[in-house]
């Protein structure tokens, strides 16, 4: 089940933190209740850091990992590389990579397996991507705009991309993710899904003007309900939720 | 039939003709082709239209014979036309209100929704035929007893209590404003980007009273029509205060103000206000090189309903010269 927060009064919590299967990083907030929220939801299973990078809050637009490792941009500070080496777990590799696309984030969508890169990365990049997060890089783009990572948001198990992917698209990505992907907004029609929302194998973090539809949508697709098939809860909901005309 | 606000009757009556907007539309029909305007933005007054929004029928954009070099040279032609709150506009405004209680956690959202489906009081700014809909400016009144149940009026009660606590006179008076007489009492809400330009300033306050006082004859029900009879205006807006008041006695010249207004509107309202007081931000943040000696406070004021008219008068001759 996904859960709806807010970081400082915005709802895009995919800016200040970033979520994956083995680690989870939040932005240092003026209040706790963002920082705890997490921990509530994952304490006992994997650790939850607070970190900055580059000196700003912005960690989810900045960087890019999954389970098997996570990469900085050049902006990042030797004390925050050294804080983010110490906190996470052994087994994944935190690096540092010269950029110039440094809004990480942005630009990439990856889970443990495939990563959804903008067009214009960088050849040493993507050999990064492939060699510390484990992953076979595809550039593409996602409704026709370059910022993939923005605009998908991507586990293990399903994806959520931009609202106006087109079919044809969304079976391509689909093929290529080898994951059911599903075109939907968050909070509240924002087209940002990435900004929106975080998600990893199990659970799901959305701003707070997610609406509950949104939330359906999300559940069904990233598989959250416990032990629902693909696609099972949606096709059930999708007389209600899509019209089509004959 | 039931009887519907007729706006454009009323608005018949201004002079349109003597605005510079109709200068504009006058040397406009007398060339053939649109020239650069030498002032970069063509500002509005509301003219006869349905539902109090206003068309602009010139083309601005230059043709592309007419810009030889083609080259951006700081003037931006923008048509603003003002609009009744739509859900729509949601994240816009919301954008805009984002700073409104500081850093403050609250019910932004319901707040936002509660602006928007007040459409008979309430205006919002954006650039004619943007597909983005992007909000420029919103203004907007809203009374604080007609939505005491919500939750984020609440919320903003007792932060507001919360700020006066100190201020011990003004306190138990902004205590009697927001409890006792609440029914009399709007929370003036007005919000926009930093560089809109100020001639919008009058015509967006006037559509903003002049509708207010509309709406105390054409709302459905009489307690409706009661709940826009507004005696009081609270309001919160930003300001810079000097750090070292004293200091700038010294100095042989004033270039250095005690206070400088975010809002040139706030100037007037806090000269016309009953009572203010001012409180520190928590988010400092950096200062341009002219700001360095001043720090951001909030200020809560209230003017009687009675000073509006002089309010606009005023504004309208401050604009005017600026």
């Amino acid at each position: 089940m996904a859960t709806r927060l807010q970081f400082e009064n915005s709802c895009e919590i995919g800016a200040f933190s970033k979520l994956t299967n083995a680690y989870c990083l939040t932005a240092i907030g003026g209040s706790e209740n963002f920082y705890s929220a997490f921990e509530a939801e994952l304490a006992d299973v994997i650790p939850v850091v607070k970190t900055s990078i580059g000196g700003t809050r912005l960690v989810g637009f900045l960087s890019v990992g999954n389970k098997n490792g996570l990469l900085l941009p050049h902006t990042t500070t030797d004390q925050e590389l050294q804080h983010l080496r110490n906190s996470l777990p052994d087994q994944v590799v935190v690096q540092r990579i010269e950029e110039k696309l440094s809004a990480l984030g942005n630009c990439i969508a990856c889970n443990d397996h495939v990563a959804l890169a903008h067009t214009d990365l960088d050849k040493e990049t993507e050999e990064l991507l492939a060699d510390v997060l484990g992953v076979e890089v595809f550039r593409q783009t996602v409704a026709g705009n370059v910022l993939s990572g923005s605009y998908c948001a991507l586990s293990n198990r399903g994806g959520l991309v931009h609202p106006h992917t087109s079919i044809e698209d969304l079976d391509e990505l689909s093929t290529l993710l080898q994951v059911p992907l599903v075109a939907g907004t968050v909070n509240r029609g924002s087209e940002a899904i990435a900004a929106g929302m975080v998600v990893n194998d199990w659970t799901a973090f959305c701003g707070s003007d997610t609406t509950a539809t949104e939330l359906s949508v999300i559940d069904n697709v990233f598989m959250l309900r416990g032990d629902t098939r693909p696609g099972d809860g949606f096709d059930g909901m999708r007389k209600s939720l899509l019209d089509s005309y004959k | 039939m039931p009887r519907r606000p007729r706006r454009h009757q009323r608005l018949k009556s201004w002079p349109i003709t003597f605005s510079p907007f109709g200068r504009a539309l006058a040397r406009m029909g007398s060339v053939s082709k649109p020239k650069r305007h030498s002032e970069s933005i063509e500002n509005h007054t509301p003219s006869s239209a349905s539902n109090g929004f206003v068309k602009h029928p010139l083309d601005e954009k230059p043709e592309g014979s007419e810009s030889s070099d083609g080259e951006f040279d700081g003037v931006v032609q923008a048509d603003f036309a003002f609009f009744d709150p739509k859900p729509n506009d949601f994240h816009g405004v919301k954008t805009l209100l984002q700073t409104y209680l500081d850093v403050e956690e609250w019910d932004l959202s319901g707040f936002v929704d509660l602006i928007l489906e007040q459409t008979t009081v309430g205006t919002v700014v954006k650039v004619e035929d943007d597909e983005d809909e992007g909000i420029f400016a919103l203004a907007t009144a809203l009374n604080l007893s007609r939505y005491r149940e919500q939750k984020c009026i609440i919320q903003l009660k007792d932060l507001f209590l919360a700020k006066a606590s100190q201020e011990k006179g003004v306190a138990d008076q902004l205590r009697l404003l927001l409890g006792e007489q609440a029914h009399n009492v709007g929370l003036l809400v007005s919000q926009r980007v930093v560089n809109l330009p100020p001639q919008l300033l009058p015509p967006l306050y006037d559509s903003l009273f002049n509708e207010v006082s509309w709406a105390t004859e054409d709302e459905p029900t009489e307690e409706l029509r009661n709940s826009f009879r507004f005696k009081h205006y609270v309001m919160l807006s930003k300001i810079y205060k000097h750090k070292n008041p004293e200091q700038k006695r010294k100095r042989s010249d004033d270039s250095e103000e005690a206070i400088v207004y975010v809002k040139p509107e706030d100037e007037i309202f806090h000269t016309l206000s009953s009572w203010s007081f001012c409180f520190p931000l928590r988010t400092q943040q950096p200062a341009p090189h002219e700001m360095k000696n001043y720090r951001s406070m909030g200020l809560i004021m209230a003017v009687e309903a009675d000073k509006i008219p002089t309010f606009r008068q005023e504004l309208g001759s401050l604009i005017n010269e600026s």
